[in-house]
């Protein structure tokens, strides 16, 4: 990961009439990466994403693409970028072959024999008219067309809706190896899990403001976790109290059970100094739990 | 019945039908005006069989004139093409937007579905004939001509039932196949060759009876305003309604429901057919998708094909041996013909064959055909796509806005000069048949002149395309102020007082140089294309200037 910006928005601002659609945004995102854009239906993710692709004009701020300007460079800046569009259509009386060739076309510098292998890995058919495609093989078509020209920036908008769960994988993959080599993917999702996978980064974003900023290692750490101790003997579960990061602690004879979010490294040193542990099972909190809460202090000031 | 869905579609739809008939209002209301100003007395004296053609009686007078010339052509073929389009929409429609599994999720039968519409459709309709009979009332009210001799009602009712003929027709055919685009494109054909034929078939003594086939007999052959209703062909029509719409009943219900997909286009036959394989690939494939303007062009190829091949044949080609058949009943009425009435029809010398020409295919139809073309690529180009939501996936490629436009304008311009040329084609192969001698560089000027009035339409609905981004308000917008352009150069120069009018009408460029008998005019051709151009460049800032729309 390099200290390049790939996006970044300054005070982007969007209204439709009274709705404010996107209010005030500020945002880095770093070559390099994969960010996750979180929130939930109607937040202003898309809005986000169309003003910086120049289909729709900001109210007021700006927002760069590779250090260019969405306004004034928009053509240049979208021989860099790959789109997939949240609400995919396409033409639905062209076959995908020729759907992609279309738009190879207008790209120009497409290396066709990379669009089959695309294909290939996401299992996708090019003989069928999109028409006639099922929504997950559609939705194939469309990522196939937004990867295709290696682009420096991908900007992918709720992009595996419709994929089953072999494709979404191969495709998660797909997006971390743009983020090693260099390029940058731009994930707009309120698939949190997906998110949780692919992303370094993860923006959350609700209202049209932008809530919270972080990496999504720490945004782990910081979250609570359930924690099943089972030892081979009964313990006394007080050992355990005040221990830094552990919040509340029930025991059942074997079985401790703890409210956690401290470091595994303390906790475990006394799980084991004393007594025989047997199984640990931890339920890592995801980021559902750490969304609801960020949503819980947003609703409590708003 | 099911009340929401006849609600919805009525909702959807009742704007188009306001819309046009409002237009058939003001037209009718400018035709009776300048009738009016005008000395008509020329009209008693013409022969017969002209009167006929032009669906005029004997004694004709102002009140006639204005609802033989307008209620009985444009009128009825208005109110019928908009209750043929609601009639196509009806099931295809919505298997096109993939809506109709979502309706029939609910329990309710095909059948039903198919009423609901039948019923919005009626109403529709009727809501149109209802602006008709009031604007043929109010009228001459206003304009204190005396109509004691009109029937307004019996023509208003055989109107009615007349244009839901052709809404079932459509129907039935867009039930049986899911194709809205074969149902109204098949039924506005029927409709327009049966109009045509009934008007014309009569002129020819021993086909007198032939138009009896054709279902706009049962319209017009009675005279209904003035002789009143005639229960008999109402019956007849009405009959038609009946078996049209148990048709369509029946055909929804045998056939597979379609998804939200294709039409198969004839490249597509050619494509699944192992032996043209090849060359189709190449044609619908690799070729198809090469570029932008290539793309747009073959996405309207069956309206093109069907209006190109339409202008050759019956405009062009069977229009010359037609003038021969029934040449010497006409030429007996030259001189006698008021260059007054022929106005309506683009004027011209009926006795003289370029006169016949400019009648039957150049004065109406000719712009016409050029303007459907051009205002179907020019309102779905830009609007179109966003209303398919694919011009985000479009624009995501480094083109601009500009260049995509212009790519879709450049199509356009190709599909006015394909017709256009089919036109020439036609009038040039019908001279030579009916060995009339016209000068093929002259019907060259005229195709010419033809195809950049279409452009400046068409151009003009790629500006309200790109200004707004909705294909309704291009295409209708577009319609309404062609339909009123034309009517100002039809009408304004009868009356003298405000003849000069004319001239801020595209059409008066057009054919008022006369180039079917003088050639080209390269002033008012030149005057055509900076219009069109113009507005070209209109469109390219207004485009580029505002949000694209995220639905349609």
């Amino acid at each position: 990961m390099t200290d390049r910006i790939a996006i970044h928005t300054d005070g982007l601002t969007k209204h439709y009439g009274d709705v404010r659609a996107l209010v005030d945004l500020d945002l880095d995102v770093r070559a390099g990466e994969v960010f996750g854009f979180l929130g939930p239906n109607g937040a202003g993710k898309t809005t986000m994403i169309r003003t910086i692709l120049d289909e729709i004009r900001p109210t007021s701020g700006r927002a760069s693409i590779l250090g260019m300007d969405t306004r004034n460079k928009s053509v240049e800046i979208r021989s860099h970028i790959g789109y997939m569009p949240g609400d995919l259509a396409m033409y639905p009386n062209l076959t995908g072959r020729d759907t992609l060739t279309y738009f190879a076309n207008l790209r120009g510098g497409v290396d066709w024999s990379y669009v089959e292998k695309l294909a290939d890995r996401l299992d996708a058919d090019l003989s069928k008219k999109v028409g006639d495609l099922s929504s997950g093989n559609r939705q194939k078509v469309g990522l196939i067309q937004a990867f295709m020209n290696r682009p420096d920036v991908l900007i992918m908008d709720e992009p595996s809706s419709g994929l089953d769960p072999l494709i979404q994988r191969e495709f998660q993959t797909m997006m971390r190896d743009v983020a090693t080599e260099g390029r940058t993917v731009f994930l707009s999702s309120h698939t949190l899990s997906e998110v949780q996978r692919v992303a370094d980064r993860v923006g959350i974003i609700r209202h049209g403001r932008l809530i919270a900023l972080e990496a999504v290692a720490s945004l782990r750490s910081k979250a609570i976790r359930r924690v099943d101790l089972y030892f081979d003997a009964p313990v006394d579960e007080s050992v355990f109290v005040g221990l830094p990061g552990v919040r509340e602690v029930t025991g059942t004879n074997h079985h401790v059970v703890l409210s956690f979010d401290g470091r595994m490294e303390t906790l475990l040193r006394v799980a084991t100094d004393r007594y025989s542990l047997v199984d640990i099972t931890t339920q890592e909190a995801d980021l559902e739990e750490i969304f609801l809460t960020y949503y819980r202090d947003e609703e409590v000031s708003a | 019945m099911l009340v929401n869905v006849f609600t919805k579609t009525t909702r959807d739809r009742w704007k188009g039908m306001m819309i046009g008939t409002a237009a058939l209002a003001v037209m009718f209301f400018l035709a009776m005006s300048v009738y009016r100003d005008i000395d008509i007395s020329v009209y008693t004296d013409l022969p017969e069989a002209f009167l006929l053609l032009m669906n005029i009686p004997a004694d004709a007078d102002v009140g006639s004139l204005a609802y033989g010339a307008i209620y009985t052509s444009y009128g009825a073929l208005t109110l019928a093409a908009l209750a043929l389009v609601t009639g196509a929409a009806s099931i295809a429609g919505e298997e096109r937007n993939g809506t109709l599994g979502l309706l029939l999720g609910n329990p309710r039968s095909r059948t039903n579905v198919l009423l609901s519409k039948a019923g919005s459709m009626l109403l529709l309709t009727g809501l149109g004939s209802l602006v008709l009979w009031g604007a043929g009332r109010l009228t001459p009210a206003i304009l204190d001509v005396n109509v004691s001799g009109i029937d307004v009602e019996a023509l208003v009712l055989h109107m009615f039932v007349n244009a839901l003929f052709y809404g079932f027709l459509a129907m039935a055919i867009s039930a049986w196949t899911g194709s809205r685009g074969l149902a109204s494109g098949a039924a506005a054909v029927i409709m327009v060759l049966s109009f045509v034929a009934v008007g014309l078939l009569p002129l020819i003594e021993s086909l007198e009876n032939a138009a009896k086939v054709f279902p706009w007999y049962y319209f017009t052959g009675s005279d209904p305003h003035l002789n009143g209703i005639s229960w008999g062909h109402l019956t007849v029509l009405v009959i038609g309604i009946v078996l049209l719409a148990v048709t369509a009943v029946i055909g929804v219900n045998r056939r597979d429901l379609k998804g939200q997909t294709t039409g198969v286009a004839i490249v597509d036959r050619l494509r699944a057919n192992p032996m043209t394989q090849k060359f189709a690939d190449r044609l619908a494939g690799s070729a198809r998708v090469s570029r932008i303007w290539i793309k747009t062009a073959s996405d309207h190829q069956a309206l093109l094909l069907i209006t190109a091949a339409l202008m050759f044949f019956a405009m062009g080609v069977m229009i010359g041996p037609m003038y021969q058949a029934i040449d010497s009943a006409l030429l007996s009425l030259s001189d006698q013909f008021p260059e007054a009435l022929m106005a309506m029809f683009g004027g011209g010398d009926m006795s003289t064959p370029e006169g016949f020409y400019q009648i039957e295919t150049f004065g109406m139809i000719a712009p016409v055909a050029v303007i459907v073309v051009t205002v179907a690529v020019g309102a779905r180009a830009l609007a179109g796509e966003e209303a398919n939501r694919t011009m985000g996936l479009l624009l995501a490629n480094p083109v601009s806005r500009s260049a995509v436009l212009l790519e879709k304008a450049f199509a356009m311009v190709l599909y006015a000069l394909a017709v256009g040329l089919a036109t020439f084609g036609g009038v040039v192969a019908g001279s030579l048949l009916g060995g009339l001698g016209m000068d093929a560089s002259s019907i060259a000027a005229t195709s010419l002149l033809a195809t950049l009035i279409g452009l400046v339409f068409g151009s003009l609905a790629l500006t309200l395309s790109a200004a707004t981004g909705r294909v309704p308000v291009a295409i209708y917008g577009t319609v309404g102020v062609a339909l009123v352009m034309y009517l100002l150069n039809a009408f304004l120069p009868l009356s003298d007082n405000v003849a000069g009018y004319a001239k801020w009408s595209p059409f008066y460029y057009y054919l008022s140089s006369d180039p079917l008998n003088n050639g080209m005019h390269w002033g008012h051709g030149a005057l055509l294309a900076g219009l069109a151009i113009a507005l070209i460049g209109l469109s390219v800032l207004l485009f580029s200037r505002r949000d694209l729309r995220q639905t349609g």
